[in-house]
C-alpha cells in the first residue's frame, strides 16, 4: 500500500514537471509584457526596465524556466551573497530554512514560492488562500450532495424496477443532465432566494463569509453554500442516479446473485448486502471525474452566486496574461488531481478486492 | 398426493419464457420424483430444460424472465407437512431456500459473491436460518470447511473468491449447500468448469456428504458418465420432456429412448476406436449405424509408414514465458513459464493430441509454434525452416499454412460481417486467387464440404448455433489451403451430440485435404479418440508423448495414469483395462 502511494506520488511528480514545462513555455511565446501590465498604459522606459529587471524578464528563456522550476521546487539552491541574482535569497520572497551554505551559495527547504500577480501585486499564494477553500467546499458539499441522493435515488428504481418509476427517472436524468450550470444558477437563485425567500430564508448571492456592515465583521454564511452546491450537484446527481440504476440491474443478473437469492435472503437485503458493491465502481469513476473538474472551478455558478472561488480568479487571470496567478492555480489544481486519483484508486481497491494492489 | 418415501414430487410441470421471438416452452409436463437420500440424475443436452427445472424448483424462474404455466412441486416440508412449493408465500419459500433445499451452480469463477470474503458468505446462510451469532457461525463455517476437505480452514474463512481455486471455490459452495443440513441440494453441473482430477475429487465428495447428511440430491449434468459416477437413478431430459428415468445401471447398459441411445453412443469412448462417431439425428430418424471399429493392423501399418518420413514441424527446447511483475523502473521481476523447455517432432498427415489440465501451457504451446505469442528460447523448424529466425515478411509468407480453430465459436467470429465475408478476409489479406469472384466461389465450395449451404454466405454469426459457427470457422480455416490446423479446444464448448458433428468433419476434412492437426483438449476420451499419438502437460512440461492406444492402456507416468483414472464413467461403461 505504501509502496503503491509512493510509486504514484513519483508518477505525480512527472505529471507536474510537465504541467510546469508546458505552460511555462506557452506563456513566452503568448503576445504581452508583464512589465507594461504592471504600470498600466503611461509607463516610462525606465520604469518598465526596472521592473524587466527584477522579474528577469530580460534573461534567456531557459535560465527564467530553470529560476521558476527553482521558485517552486520545495528543495531549493539559491545564491545568499549577490543581491542582484535573480536567484538570490530574499527574505520577502520565501520563507526558507537553509539546509547547507557555503561559498555563497545555499541549499534550503521552503514552501513553493508562487510569485506575485502581475496585476493586484498580492502573493499567488495569499489569492489561492481565499479562493481554493471555497472551491473544494462547493465542490465537496455538491459532490457529497449528487452522491448521496443519486444512489439513493438509483437503488430505489432499480428495486422497484417498475415502469412508470424509471420512465420518470429517466425523465429527471436527461433534464438534470441536458440543463445549463448558468441557466440553474439563475432559475434556482430567483426561484428559491427571490420568490421563496421568505420560506428559505437564503440570499441570491454570497461567499463562504460575509462582511457585516453593522461592525460584526467578517463571519462564517454556511447557509450560503445550498444554493450553489444543489446547482453544481444536479448534473452529477441525475448522472449517479442513471449509473447506480442500470449498473445495479447488471449486477442482479450476475450468477452470484442467484447464489444469495439461493441462500434464501430476500430481494432487498439481496440489493444492499451483495449488489450495491459490486455496482458503485462506475459510479465512483463517474463522480471522481465530476469532483475533478468542480476542483477547477465552476465559473458560471461561482459568477451567478457571487462565490468568491478558483473558478472566477482563473478566468480574471486569463484575461490579463497574469502568468504567476495562472500557473499557480493550474499547478494547485494538478496537486490536488494527482492525490485525488491515488484515493479514487485506493476506494476502487476497497470496493473490489481483485484489483487491489499487493 | 404424495407417497410418505418421496422427498420431492415434481407433477406434470410446465414452463415458458417470452423471449423477444415469442413464448418458448422450456419445460413441456414433466413428472419426477426423489425419494429421501436418494442421488436422482438429471441429463441433457444445452436448451433442454435441466436448469430451468431447477430453478423452477427454488422458485428463483422469475429474475430469468421465466413462468410456471402449470402443474405442482410437491414437498416433504419438515414443519409444515407435504407443501406444493409453488403456492408458498414468497416469505415461506425465503425459508425453505438454502435451509431444506439448497443449490450449487455450475460456474465456481462467478458463483460467489467477489467482493466479499469467503467465510462470512457461508457464515451469511446460518445467521439467516439460524439465527445463530457471528462467532458461533463462524466456528460452524470452520468445521464445514473442514468437512468439505478444504486446507487450512482458517485462511479460506479470510480469503476473497479470486484466491482460491476453482476446485477450492466449488467446496466452498458445497459447504454453503450443506450448512443447515438441508434434506435437499440441488446440484447443477458441479464440476463441468473443473479439471479431470479435480471433478473425481468433487464427485467424491458430495457421495462422502451425502451419506453422511442422508440427504437428496439432484445432479445435473450433460456428461451420462459423470452422472453414472454418482447417481443411482436419472432421467433423461430433450426439449423440455423426459423421455426416459431408471436406474443408472440399467440405462447405460440397455437404453430403451433412441435419444439416450444416441447420447451414449456419441461420446467418444476411451477403450473403442470406431471409424466415425454415430450422431444424435441417426438415432432420432430410426437408422441405428453400423459404424466399425478400426482395424488395428491397418493404424499400424499406417503409422510405421507415417513416422518413417521426415517430419512436417520439428520443435527443440522451446520456452515461452510471461511477465508476471515488474519493478517501479520497469525492469522484469518475475516470470511464469508457461511453456518449459518441450521437444517433439509432427509427422506429415497425424494428428498429436495435447492434454493436460486448466493453466498447464498447451494453449501457448500452440500458439508459440504460429508465433502468435512470441517464445524466448528454442527452435521450430517447419519444413527445414526455423521459423523464429526468419523476418516477419518471410513469416507472412508461411502464415498461410498455419492455421488455428479456437474453443469459442461465439467470440472467434467477428458479429458485424457476414459469413461469406468472414471466410474470405483471410483469402484477401494474404491475396490468395485473383480477385473475389474466384474467392467467393471458394468460399462457396468451402460451405458445402463443411455442410452449411450456398445462402449462409449471407448471414451474420448470430443466426447460426454453436455447432453451425464451429464449422464456419473450420471453412475459414480451410480458406487459406493450410496444411498444418491447431484446433485448440475446437469442441470444448459444443454439447455432445453436436460434438460428434464436428469431430467427424475435422476428420473428413484431415483426410479430403491431407492436413496435420495438433489437437488440443481437456478431455481425455476425445483426445485419445483423435489422435495417432498424444502429448500430456503438466506444469509447462512434457510428461509423456507416446501413441494414443499405448499410452491408455499402459500409462508411462504417474500424472498420466491419474489423469486417466479420473475419466468419468468408468464405473458402468465397458472398459478395456479391464
Amino acid at each position: 500500500m505504501i509502496q503503491f502511494i509512493v510509486k504514484r506520488l513519483w508518477y505525480g511528480l512527472w505529471v507536474l514537471f510537465g504541467v510546469v514545462t508546458v505552460i511555462f513555455f506557452l506563456f513566452t511565446v503568448l503576445p504581452g509584457d508583464p512589465a507594461r501590465m504592471m504600470l498600466g498604459q503611461r509607463a516610462d522606459i525606465s520604469s518598465v526596465e526596472a521592473i524587466q529587471q527584477e522579474l528577469g524578464l530580460n534573461r534567456p528563456v531557459a535560465v527564467q524556466y530553470l529560476n521558476y522550476l527553482n521558485d517552486l521546487s520545495p528543495l531549493s539552491v539559491h545564491k545568499t551573497n549577490d543581491q542582484n541574482s535573480l536567484f538570490y535569497l530574499d527574505d520577502t520572497k520565501y520563507s526558507a530554512v537553509v539546509l547547507v551554505a557555503g561559498g555563497g551559495i545555499g541549499m534550503v527547504l521552503k514552501y513553493p514560492y508562487l510569485r506575485r500577480s502581475y496585476q493586484s501585486n498580492r502573493t499567488v499564494a495569499s489569492i489561492l488562500a481565499v479562493a481554493l477553500p471555497n472551491t473544494m467546499l462547493l465542490a465537496s458539499v455538491s459532490i457529497v450532495f449528487a452522491l448521496f441522493m443519486g444512489v439513493l435515488l438509483g437503488v430505489i428504481t432499480a428495486w422497484k424496477n417498475n415502469i412508470v418509476v424509471t420512465r420518470l427517472t429517466l425523465v429527471f436524468s436527461v433534464f438534470g443532465m441536458s440543463l445549463p450550470s448558468f441557466f440553474a444558477a439563475i432559475l434556482f437563485a430567483w426561484l428559491f432566494a427571490f420568490v421563496l425567500a421568505d420560506v428559505t430564508g437564503l440570499n441570491m448571492t454570497g461567499s463562504l463569509y460575509e462582511v457585516d456592515d453593522f461592525g460584526r465583521g467578517e463571519y462564517l454564511a454556511l447557509k450560503n453554500i445550498i444554493l450553489p452546491a444543489i446547482t453544481l450537484g444536479i448534473r452529477p446527481l441525475a448522472v449517479v442516479t442513471e449509473l447506480t440504476r442500470s449498473s445495479l440491474r447488471q449486477v442482479m443478473a450476475l450468477d452470484f446473485i442467484r447464489t444469495a437469492r439461493a441462500k434464501g435472503l430476500s430481494v432487498s437485503r439481496v440489493i444492499t448486502k451483495h449488489a450495491l458493491k459490486n455496482a458503485l465502481n462506475p459510479v465512483v469513476t463517474a463522480v471522481s471525474g465530476w469532483f475533478a473538474s468542480l476542483l477547477a472551478g465552476a465559473v458560471f455558478v461561482e459568477f451567478v452566486f457571487d462565490w468568491k472561488g478558483i473558478g472566477v480568479v482563473i478566468v480574471e487571470a486569463l484575461e490579463y496574461y497574469d502568468f504567476p496567478v495562472i500557473m499557480g492555480a493550474v499547478m494547485t489544481i494538478s496537486v490536488l488531481l494527482v492525490l485525488l486519483n491515488i484515493v479514487v484508486d485506493i476506494i476502487y481497491g476497497y470496493l473490489d478486492p481483485r484489483v487491489r494492489v499487493q | 398426493m404424495m407417497t410418505g418415501t418421496n422427498l420431492l414430487h415434481i407433477e406434470n410441470l410446465s414452463v415458458e419464457f417470452t423471449t423477444d421471438e415469442g413464448v418458448v416452452n422450456a419445460v413441456d409436463g414433466i413428472h419426477l420424483k426423489i425419494a429421501k437420500g436418494q442421488t436422482m440424475g438429471l441429463v441433457g443436452e444445452s436448451g433442454s430444460g435441466k436448469s430451468v427445472t431447477a430453478l423452477a424448483v427454488m422458485r428463483l424462474l422469475a429474475e430469468e424472465r421465466g413462468r410456471v404455466t402449470s402443474g405442482s412441486i410437491w414437498f416433504d416440508h419438515p414443519a409444515l407437512g407435504s407443501v406444493d412449493l409453488l403456492q408458498l408465500s414468497e416469505r415461506e419459500m425465503q425459508l425453505v431456500r438454502g435451509n431444506h433445499i439448497s443449490m450449487v451452480f455450475q460456474e465456481p469463477m462467478s458463483s460467489l459473491n467477489p467482493v466479499h470474503r469467503c467465510g462470512p458468505q457461508v457464515a451469511e446462510v446460518l445467521q439467516i436460518h439460524r439465527g445463530v451469532s457471528r462467532s458461533d457461525a463462524k466456528n460452524t463455517v470452520l468445521a464445514l470447511f473442514e468437512e468439505v476437505r478444504l486446507p487450512d480452514p482458517a485462511r479460506v474463512f479470510d480469503a476473497w473468491p479470486h484466491q482460491l481455486s476453482g476446485g477450492q471455490r466449488q467446496r466452498v459452495m458445497i459447504a454453503m449447500a450443506i450448512a443447515c443440513k438441508p434434506l435437499l441440494m440441488i446440484a447443477d453441473e458441479p464440476t463441468t468448469a473443473l479439471d479431470v482430477t479435480v471433478q473425481k475429487e468433487i464427485l467424491n465428495l458430495l457421495k462422502l456428504l451425502q451419506r453422511d447428511h442422508g440427504m437428496a440430491i439432484l445432479f445435473i449434468s450433460h456428461d451420462l458418465g459423470v452422472v453414472s459416477d454418482i447417481a443411482d437413478h436419472a432421467a433423461v431430459m430433450l426439449q423440455g420432456k423426459v423421455v426416459e428415468t431408471g436406474n443408472i445401471g440399467m440405462m447405460l447398459n440397455t437404453p430403451e429412448h433412441p435419444y439416450t441411445k444416441a447420447l451414449i453412443a456419441c461420446r467418444p469412448s476411451p477403450s473403442e476406436r470406431p471409424e466415425k462417431l454415430a450422431v444424435v439425428d441417426d438415432f432420432l430418424y430410426g437408422v441405428t449405424p453400423d459404424i466399425k471399429e478400426v482395424d488395428p493392423i491397418k493404424r499400424l501399418n499406417h503409422h510405421k509408414e507415417m513416422y518413417d518420413g521426415s517430419p512436417i514441424l520439428e520443435v527443440k527446447d522451446l520456452v515461452t514465458s510471461f511477465v508476471t511483475s515488474r519493478s517501479v523502473f520497469g525492469r522484469v521481476k518475475s516470470v511464469h513459464t508457461a511453456v518449459n523447455h518441450i521437444s517433439f517432432n509432427v509427422y506429415q498427415g497425424e494428428t498429436l493430441g495435447l492434454v493436460g489440465e486448466s493453466g498447464c501451457g498447451k494453449t501457448t504451446l500452440g500458439r508459440s509454434l504460429m508465433r502468435l505469442v512470441e517464445p524466448d528460447e528454442g527452435k521450430v523448424i517447419y519444413k527445414g525452416i526455423d521459423l523464429r529466425a526468419i523476418s516477419k515478411q518471410e513469416m507472412r509468407q508461411v502464415r498461410p499454412k498455419f492455421q488455428i480453430i479456437f474453443q469459442d465459436p461465439y467470440a472467434s467470429l467477428t458479429p458485424g460481417m457476414m459469413v461469406g465475408n468472414a471466410i474470405m478476409e483471410p483469402m484477401r489479406v494474404h491475396r490468395i486467387l485473383g480477385g473475389d469472384k474466384q474467392r467467393k466461389a471458394r468460399v462457396l465450395d468451402l460451405l458445402e464440404r463443411v455442410n452449411l449451404e450456398e445462402k449462409h454466405f449471407y448471414r451474420y454469426p448470430h443466426e447460426f448455433s454453436g455447432g453451425q459457427r464451429q464449422r464456419i470457422c473450420i471453412a475459414r480455416a480451410l480458406a487459406l489451403n493450410p496444411e498444418f490446423i491447431i484446433c485448440d479446444e475446437a469442441v470444448s464448448a459444443l454439447d455432445v451430440s453436436v460434438q460428434a458433428q464436428v469431430l467427424n468433419l475435422l476428420n473428413e476434412m484431415k483426410e479430403a485435404f491431407s492436413l496435420t492437426y495438433i489437437f488440443i483438449s481437456h478431455d481425455l476420451s476425445v483426445v485419445k479418440y483423435m489422435s495417432d499419438r498424444v502429448m500430456v502437460m503438466k506444469n509447462g512440461h512434457m510428461v509423456e508423448l507416446s501413441e494414443a492406444d499405448a499410452m491408455y492402456e499402459n500409462p508411462a507416468d504417474d500424472y498420466t495414469r491419474k489423469l486417466l483414472e479420473a475419466i468419468p464413467g468408468a464405473t458402468y461403461l465397458p472398459s478395456s483395462h479391464q
